[in-house]
């Protein structure tokens, strides 16, 4: 809906306006992982420098996630890596160039990869700058000269068929090295307990340990090129712009973006604009990045708040009556609330992405999967209310002379509607909690500092999620308390009276 | 031909015969008392008459036309039916329970409040209890709404089941008094079921004696006192008025 509009507004621009670029939005996504927000943060900036309109969709789950939201047209841009490319996604049996991989993307699936930023992120070997000067040790194919260096990979390494084993077998290393968890290799490295290890080559903690790394002299990992992918019918202008990027960061220099935000705390629009300006590469001054933080709580509470109503009232519209329903036609209440219980148990980021082949990415999908949520609540209390009425005060509603519509209406809802009015709550707790979840696929909400903050490590930056998530939690449970006492008398709510 | 008449009614639960083979012309403006051990289809006969139980077999005629089946609001509007319990609407006042029927009928305001107000000075309630809920009230006085809510349209058929069953004797026969005074008024053909003989005595000009869904005996309560039909009925009323 909300692209609907922007499309309209860049369409009606588009026409009016005599600069084509001026008004044209570009929607760019990016993985929810810390180098990517930084690489599309920086081509973001990079259009709106130029005059484009540019929506940000970052954090989306994962490699799949945005792949599929590309070829949607859900967004237009993402950064990726050749390897994840050839790999999780086109899963060539062998190596491909960086031509080759281009000319594949562009047959099959109209995309246009464009040319690299000059770095490549994969895995590196590494180890403390002090021991490579003792040892003189520049290229991984030295480290076999060495038989008293001590050996640690993360667990993963150590088993992957193209890690260790790999490695081991092409550089002819003897060593028996042990499994240690990611972060803690560092750490042992700076106290002397360990020599070598691997690392991600754009790791921003390489420059906080002070690592080097080893030249892999034999090429024996695969390269993961970082480069923006892009749909082909992109307009060229956009693409011609973009490419201004290739070639402008290598390894040491994404090490150091990375570093700046995982280590001084900087944020990825600051280390972006900063980046694009040392490239020289932004034509205009840049705007002022210290947006209102309250302005950004209240807008993402508004957003937040807006996906949960929208999906609860749509969810009351399908359940209230489904409720009724089930309770006229008794013979599909159960298959009807078995199916909805099932709903239920799809775990929230697993319904999230169920969505995205139908709805692509956005409020959409999100407000699908959370009205999904809501139906079993309300469905259940709706009919089980409904069942549960004193069947004398039925016999004698239908015995009096009410029609069926009349019975419902002056009957049955006013003495269901405590239970409907509970399960409605709990519905809305519900859906504001999951929410959070749905800035995993670029709805936006609460949900997107929470959504950053896992990225980054950054338990600040989750809670500027989470605490307004359950305050606005606890506030909905009050405003339901209040809705109650407004619309039912007072005995109702413990026991119906006789 | 009388308002209420049964011909060849059965009425069947799988295996179980709640009715069999009733004939029955219950007499215009008389109360006529059902009466019978439990489970001899006190109940389900009165509840043939308002549609609530659709017979197997057999027809049902109420205001001299065999009922039509899609169209059972229209005829229990004009038919009065209280039961046991009373069944009022515990989210409804006391005025909104006895004035629903009317409201949905469309009477105007005015209209509503004068019947309001003569319903519930002719059983005695105080106009003060119009803004109460069912809950507030005494078994006796939510009985007496009950009752009100009953007549608001002026039905000429009463169906009342086992109506003031649940009541405490003294409560109890201030309602009877109040129920003969009523039909005293202006009479109405009325159908009672009680598992009380003596209130049936009390309350009914004819009986209908059911034993295990057939009819045992139909007439006066005198006739019947003075000639019981079977031993059935003869010990079914030693019993009863013994105890």
């Amino acid at each position: 809906m909300h692209t609907a509009v922007i499309s309209l507004v860049a369409f009606l621009s588009l026409l009016l306006g005599p600069d084509p670029a001026r008004g044209q939005t570009v929607v760019v996504g990016s993985k929810h992982f810390n180098e990517g927000y930084i690489l599309a943060e920086i081509s973001a900036q990079l259009l709106e420098d130029r005059g484009f309109r540019v929506e940000r969709k970052f954090g989306l789950g994962g490699t799949l996630v945005c792949f599929e939201a590309l070829r949607n047209g859900e967004i237009g841009l993402y950064p990726e890596y050749s390897g994840t490319l050839e790999q999780a996604i086109l899963k060539l049996p062998h190596r491909v160039s960086h031509r080759e991989l281009r000319e594949i993307l562009k047959r099959r699936f109209d995309l246009d990869l464009l040319e690299s930023f000059g770095f490549s992120n994969t895995y590196a070997i590494a180890v403390s700058r002090r021991l490579a000067r003792v040892r003189g040790l520049k290229k991984i194919s030295e480290l076999a000269k060495f038989s008293d260096l001590r050996f640690g990979f993360s667990h993963e390494f150590l088993n992957r068929q193209d890690g260790w084993p790999g490695l081991a077998r092409t550089y002819g290393l003897p060593a028996r090295p042990v499994g240690i968890e990611h972060g803690l290799a560092y750490h042992a490295i700076r106290e002397d307990r360990l020599d070598v290890t691997d690392v991600y080559s754009t790791d921003g903690d390489i420059k906080k340990f002070d690592l080097v790394l080893l030249e892999d002299d034999r090429r024996y990992f695969p390269e993961y090129l970082a480069a923006l992918l892009v749909r082909g019918g992109l307009d060229e202008q956009i693409k011609r712009i973009l490419g201004e990027l290739a070639g402008t960061i290598t390894a040491a220099e994404m090490q150091g973006l990375n570093g700046q935000v995982l280590l001084e705390r900087k944020s990825f629009a600051e280390v972006a604009q900063q980046f694009l300006r040392e490239e020289g590469l932004l034509r205009s001054q840049g705007q002022a990045l210290l947006g209102s933080r309250w302005g950004t709580l209240l807008f993402r509470a508004a957003t937040h708040i807006e996906l949960t109503l929208i999906a609860l009232v749509a969810g009351m519209a399908v359940a209230i009556p489904g409720g009724i329903l089930i309770y006229r036609l008794r013979a599909i209440s159960k298959p009807v609330v078995y199916l909805a219980g099932l709903l239920q148990t799809i775990p929230s980021i697993a319904l999230l992405a169920f969505m995205i082949p139908f709805f692509g990415i956005g409020a959409t999908p999100a407000i699908v999967a959370l009205f999904l949520y809501a139906l079993l609540p309300i469905l259940r209390n709706t009919a089980a209310a409904l069942f549960s009425i004193d069947p004398v005060l039925k016999r004698v509603s239908v015995g009096m002379g009410l029609t069926a519509w009349q019975r419902l209406r002056y009957v049955e809802l006013p003495l269901a509607a405590p239970t409907i009015l509970a399960g409605i709550k709990t519905a809305a707790v519900i859906n504001i909690g999951t929410a959070t979840l749905a800035a995993f696929i670029g709805a936006g909400g609460l949900g997107e500092p929470i959504v950053t903050g896992l990225a980054l490590n950054d338990t600040a930056l989750i809670l500027e999620g989470a605490v307004p998530a359950a305050l606005l939690a606890v506030a909905t449970e009050w405003g339901f308390e209040g809705l109650e006492k407004l619309l039912i008398p007072k005995h109702l709510l413990q026991k119906p009276a006789e | 031909m009388a308002q209420i008449a049964l011909e060849k009614v059965s009425k069947v639960y799988g295996d179980e015969k709640a009715l069999q083979d009733i004939d029955l012309t219950f007499t215009d403006d008389v109360t006529t008392a059902v009466v019978g051990p439990s489970g001899s289809g006190k109940s389900t006969l009165l509840q043939v008459i308002n549609g609530l139980v659709r017979p197997s077999r057999g027809t049902v005629s109420v205001f001299r036309e065999p009922i039509d089946y899609g169209r059972l609001p229209e005829l229990r509007l004009r038919i009065g039916y209280a039961v046991q319990g009373t069944g009022l609407f515990p989210h409804l006042t006391v005025e909104e329970n006895i004035t629903l029927l009317a409201c949905l009928a469309k009477w105007d305001v005015e209209q509503i409040k004068a019947r309001t107000e003569e319903l519930m000075r002719l059983v005695n309630l105080p106009l003060s209890f119009a803004q109460r809920y069912p809950h507030e009230l005494s078994g006796g006085q939510q009985q007496r709404v009950g009752l009100c809510r009953a007549m608001v349209l002026n039905p000429r058929i009463f169906l009342l089941d086992e109506p003031f069953g649940a009541l405490d004797p003294i409560t109890r026969n201030e309602i009877q008094r109040e129920f003969l005074h009523l039909q005293q008024m202006e009479a109405r053909t009325i159908v009672l079921v009680t598992h009380d003989l003596r209130e049936a005595l009390k309350l009914a000009q004819r009986l209908v004696v059911l034993d295990r869904g057939s009819l045992v005996q139909h007439g006066t309560c005198k006739e019947i006192l003075e000639d019981p039909a079977s031993g059935f009925v003869r010990s079914f009323f030693q019993s009863q008025l013994e105890q």
